[in-house]
């Protein structure tokens, strides 16, 4: 009788240990998130405040209007949507077809280039970045939407993976009939497998997407201040004339770049579960 | 010729294992090579090509703009091997790898274990952790800056709460600890990877070692662990070569005077490689010897890879042949 009802105590104490202690490490993963809400509610007075002012009050709610103006953020905004939407467009399509060769026909070479765009998942692409701006700038396709063109359509090795893994699992008799009608394999790819990998599209066109909606040191080196995206107007674009960094504002611009990818995880969780699941790469 | 390619799908459909006829398995690879032209194409344009042209720049003088480049040999190579500030930034740039890998390697692995437990509310716990892996680069460093700001952050309220003296969080030496923070936070994407890892290995694997009388920790220790190897060298390996060649996030944490975001005022103590390499660049117009500077860290890279990969091979345990999912073609 006591054994058990020590037993059940033990096992009830553990469960409330773990749940102190992922409530603690939960706090302190979301406590930046608060903070950046909050100081994107302070006024100018409240930031100068010592000691730190842990609420403002009140809340300055007009640091959201001020932050649309004082630089032009939807310009800035507009540029990431079509640079993202060009470039995951294009990619996500483009690693769908290359995987789907990768999976499904043979040619000379196959592994070795299999092989080699696993090799480009471990490639420094910060280092390649520099000479490939050094070329754009040469032939003239800075400040151009071209880079992002040219990247979307040679796709991105960790998607080329994730659909190549998609398309290697599904079955064989799908291929068949289709060649017994006569087919070939452009219109295998179109017609078959491309409408049943919709899934695997969602999850490439969100990942794809928030990779450059995200993506700074490309605009960064490729695009003039004007025609830049937001992530590095943001990081330039709220300075006071003498090159103070204006705090709420950055905390309100940011909060209004960040939300449109949280909301996009929070709606669309499940697709990015399935492109995590591929990331193991096992 | 028209005979023989009709012929074909009609012994695909017959036979089983139909022998391959040579027009048909000219057409399939001929259409191989149309599959995989835009990533052969983009990978030769956009990676080769410019990893080549640096490789040339790094053998002269050029600074990108004047036509006076002279061929200087090696003479790049040999100054960075000498070159003080560079010595500095790989110091800067091997300590920082060697601090963040493990601790995020290992955090993601305890975060994974702690939200695999049968309890309640643990998708929404993993879907906590995995938030902040999704904001991106530019909006964590910005938010990292501003709870370490000297005045208004909140990290210097606690301290004046706890009576401490405030810190100058952004500047050496304590900013080391700010970028820490900064990719500490990010350590939900590892924790997902680490996650399905956990939920491939076997149940029965675990019960049986449980009913043979092994403790919690050695089931952890001899089960859990020889089986999760390959995604821990996966996290190690990727991990390595991020942290080699980290950029942004020291150069957002540095003060940006000016409406620039530039290498040249990063602290020493954040001055990681790449950084520096950067400023060869854009700061000092040393197009040459940026680029003698990359390629060290192209052969670097290659160089760990290959390391970690043979290593692996001898440590890891693959529950799965690596083989078997080679060629299904």
């Amino acid at each position: 009788m006591m054994s058990i009802a020590t037993g059940r105590n033990r096992a009830r104490a553990r469960k409330s240990g773990t749940y102190a202690l992922l409530i603690g490490i939960a706090a302190l993963f979301t406590s930046p998130f608060a903070w950046l809400l909050i100081t994107s509610l302070k006024t100018e007075r409240s930031l100068g405040a010592f000691p730190v002012e842990w609420l403002p009050e009140p809340f300055a709610w007009e640091n959201y209007r001020a932050a649309l103006d004082y630089m032009p953020f939807l310009g800035h905004a507009q540029n990431s949507l079509v640079i993202a939407v060009i470039q995951s467009t294009l990619m996500t399509l483009s690693s769908a077809y290359v995987g789907f060769g990768f999976a499904r026909l043979r040619g000379r070479g196959k592994n070795l280039m299999f092989g080699v765009v696993m090799a480009t998942l471990m490639l420094p692409h910060v280092a390649t970045l520099i000479p490939t701006y050094l070329i754009f700038s040469k032939v003239g396709l800075v400040n151009t939407l071209w880079p992002w063109v040219m990247w979307g359509l040679s796709g991105s090795a960790f998607l080329i993976f994730m659909f190549r893994q998609y398309f290697v699992g599904l079955p064989i008799e799908m291929e068949e009939a289709a060649i017994l009608d006569g087919c070939g394999y452009f219109r295998i790819f179109f017609k078959i497998f491309l409408p049943q990998a919709k899934p695997m599209l969602a999850t490439s066109l969100i990942l794809s997407f928030t990779w450059t909606w995200s993506e700074f040191l490309q605009p960064l080196l490729l695009l003039s201040s004007d025609r830049t995206t937001l992530a590095v107007a943001l990081a330039t674009g709220y300075q006071t004339p003498q090159g103070a960094p204006i705090n709420n504002l950055i905390a309100a611009g940011s909060t209004m770049y960040v939300l449109p990818v949280i909301v996009l995880f929070v709606l669309l969780q499940r697709f990015y579960q399935a492109g995590s699941a591929t990331s193991g790469l096992k | 010729m028209s005979v023989q390619t009709e012929a074909r799908p009609v012994a695909v459909a017959a036979a089983p294992k139909p022998p391959p006829r040579k027009r048909w398995s000219r057409y399939r690879s001929r259409t191989f090579y149309a599959f995989v032209a835009p990533w052969l194409i983009g990978f030769l344009a956009l990676t080769v090509v410019p990893m080549l042209y640096a490789l040339r720049m790094s053998f002269t003088n050029t600074n990108g703009i004047s036509d006076k480049a002279r061929w200087v040999g090696i003479d790049n190579y040999v100054e960075a091997l000498h070159d003080a500030d560079v010595l500095h930034s790989l110091y800067r740039t091997g300590l920082f790898t060697l601090t963040v890998v493990p601790l995020t390697v290992l955090g993601s692995v305890l975060l994974a274990l702690l939200v695999n437990q049968p309890i309640r509310g643990k998708g929404f716990f993993r879907t906590l952790f995995y938030l902040p892996a999704i904001v991106p680069g530019v909006a964590a460093a910005l938010t990292w800056k501003l709870i370490f700001d000297k005045d208004a952050g909140p990290a210097n309220g606690v301290m004046e709460l706890l009576g401490l003296d405030p810190v100058t969080w952004l500047q050496d030496p304590a900013v080391s600890y700010v970028l820490l923070s900064l990719m500490l936070w990010g350590i939900g994407g590892g924790m997902l990877v680490s996650l399905a890892g956990l939920q491939d290995i076997p149940k029965e694997l675990l019960e049986a070692a449980r009913v043979d009388g092994a403790g919690k920790l050695r089931v952890f220790w001899h089960v859990t662990v020889p089986l999760l190897s390959p995604i821990l060298l996966f996290q190690v390996v990727t991990g390595v070569i991020n942290a080699l060649q980290i950029i942004a996030q020291p150069m957002l944490l540095a003060p940006s005077a000016g409406g620039v975001v530039s290498a040249a005022k990063v602290s020493p103590d954040t001055n990681m490689y790449m950084v520096h390499v950067y400023a060869q660049y854009f700061t000092f117009g040393r197009w040459g010897y940026g680029s003698a500077l990359l390629w060290l860290l192209f052969v670097v890279v290659l160089v760990i890879t290959f390391l970690v990969m043979r290593l692996g091979r001898r440590v890891v345990f693959y529950n799965v042949d690596p083989d078997s999912q080679g060629e299904k073609g």
